[in-house]
């Protein structure tokens, strides 16, 4: 409840003053290239990794992307950047 | 991570076997460490590739479990140099080389001598080398303006020498006086190479036998040989002189009046050919070319790629006559015209040479033709030495 009630001011907050709510709230970001290339910034560690399925966790949820010849082209603390045929971007 | 900075840094891909490697990566991660190119093989190996420093911070983390790490390739700058490091001597033969190449670009190695004609090489390179100049000296010790003007001094028939040093090579470049030939083979008289005017007598050695302005034919005696020395004793040497005059050149050329063109008919016939390797198989008859104009096409078969020596070919044969076409007369003397300049170039005139000009307009009755005759007068040097 507390959770919550933070989320809320913070977006009121980010909202208000015009800055940028990925950073405030901690989000991640997932961009797309196409079908080709994905990279999800601020993820908060790998699930599952196989060619046609790479799960990783984020303070929004589970963050799956499917497709097939998935392959995680670099890896860091906060970001994945994937290359291969992309289908499906989901958020559990 | 760029791959030059991957590459300057060192990087090594790893081969991680075991179970639950996302734990791993995950914890690698938390660490700071950085992964790329990370593929999953089957289900429980993955290869990536991580830089050096962080591969020795990567055993901490598989310490007790039941996870192997392997390194399959090293690469990068820091392996680079270690083979170096190993090959001290290939280093070392190599700056020794390279100092060697240095100090030997210090010498002088090779001389060409260029623009001899009528000096023999052999002759120029003996007075090179009495005047120090040869193979293997310093270059800081030779001085070219002063090899420059020896040359000249020890052969009278050079007009210019220059002497320049090119990295570890000289090129000695020389000319001949042009003209006069100071030495004759032996004794003898000058004659007139080709009939024409004496417009200019320099008589250099000899008695002169014409005078400005004679009319002299082919082969005449213009200078003698024979002449008086100064205490009044006959000689006989090599006749030596200028004698310029002005000659004529002529070229004729001819030029039809009418041509006679093809025009088709109208009528025309197809012929196939099927070519396999050197063996031709004509479908159809084939037509005499003064008769027919030819027009064809062909298709190679190919497979792939690859072709296959057969050809098929379609000939049109267009049946034609001969019409005669007048050809404007201007346009005829204009052709004869310079058929007989190409003429006159043939015998070595140039067009700048040129002092007077000639030019004849004749008709050719039975030819239907025209023909034009060009004169030419042009100032050449007529002299020409014959020995005894």
């Amino acid at each position: 409840m507390r959770s919550a009630v933070n989320q809320t001011l913070k977006r009121k907050f980010a909202q208000t003053f015009d800055l940028p709510s990925a950073i405030l709230l901690d989000q991640a970001t997932i961009h797309l290239m196409g079908d080709a290339e994905a990279k999800v910034v601020n993820h908060k560690g790998l699930v599952q990794y196989t060619n046609t399925c790479i799960k990783a966790r984020s303070a929004q949820g589970l963050i799956e992307i499917s497709g097939a010849d998935l392959e995680i082209v670099s890896l860091s603390s906060s970001e994945i950047k994937i290359s291969g045929m992309i289908r499906q971007v989901m958020l559990k | 991570m760029t791959s030059l900075f991957l590459w300057w840094q060192g990087y090594v891909t790893v081969r991680l076997r075991g179970p639950g490697l996302e734990h791993l990566l995950n914890k690698m991660t938390d660490l700071g460490i950085a992964l790329t190119n990370v593929e999953r093989l089957t289900g429980d190996v993955v290869i990536a590739k991580l830089m050096v420093r962080d591969f020795r911070r990567l055993r901490p983390l598989v310490r007790g479990s039941q996870i192997s790490v392997t390194i399959l390739d090293k690469h990068g700058a820091p392996f680079f140099l270690r083979k170096f490091k190993l090959r001290g001597f290939l280093v070392l033969g190599c700056l020794l080389s390279l100092l060697f190449v240095m100090y030997l670009s210090n010498f002088i190695w090779f001389i060409e001598v260029s623009g001899t004609y009528t000096l023999s090489n052999e002759a120029v390179k003996e007075a090179i080398e009495d005047l120090q100049l040869r193979a293997g000296i310093v270059r800081s010790a030779l001085q070219p303006r002063t090899i420059e003007v020896e040359l000249l001094k020890r052969f009278p028939d050079l007009a210019w020498v220059q002497v320049s040093i090119k990295g570890v090579k000289v090129e000695i470049i020389l000319t001949e006086r042009e003209g006069i030939e100071l030495e004759q083979a032996g004794p003898g008289h000058v004659y007139a190479a080709m009939d024409g005017v004496i417009t200019e007598l320099l008589v250099l050695k000899g008695t002169p036998q014409v005078r400005d302005g004679s009319t002299v034919r082919k082969g005449e005696l213009l200078i003698s040989g024979q002449y008086y020395d100064q205490r009044g004793i006959q000689q006989f040497g090599a006749a030596q002189g200028v004698v310029k005059a002005r000659v004529w050149y002529e070229g004729v050329g001819e030029a039809a009046l009418a041509r006679w063109e093809p025009r088709k008919t109208g009528r025309s016939h197809r012929q196939y050919l099927i070519s396999i390797g050197p063996l031709r198989i004509p479908l159809g008859r084939s037509y005499p070319e003064g008769t027919h104009l030819r027009d064809s096409k062909e298709w190679s078969l190919s497979l792939g790629r690859a072709l296959v020596p057969i050809h098929w070919s379609k000939v049109d044969y267009h049946e034609v006559e001969y019409i005669k076409v007048e050809v404007p007369r201007e346009t005829a003397e204009r052709n004869a015209y310079e058929l007989a300049w190409e003429s006159l170039q043939s015998q070595g005139v140039q067009a700048g040479q040129i002092l007077e000009e000639r030019t004849t307009v004749d008709f050719i009755p039975d030819a239907d033709g025209i023909r034009v005759m060009v004169q030419v007068e042009v100032l050449e040097e007529i002299g020409q030495f014959m020995a005894y």
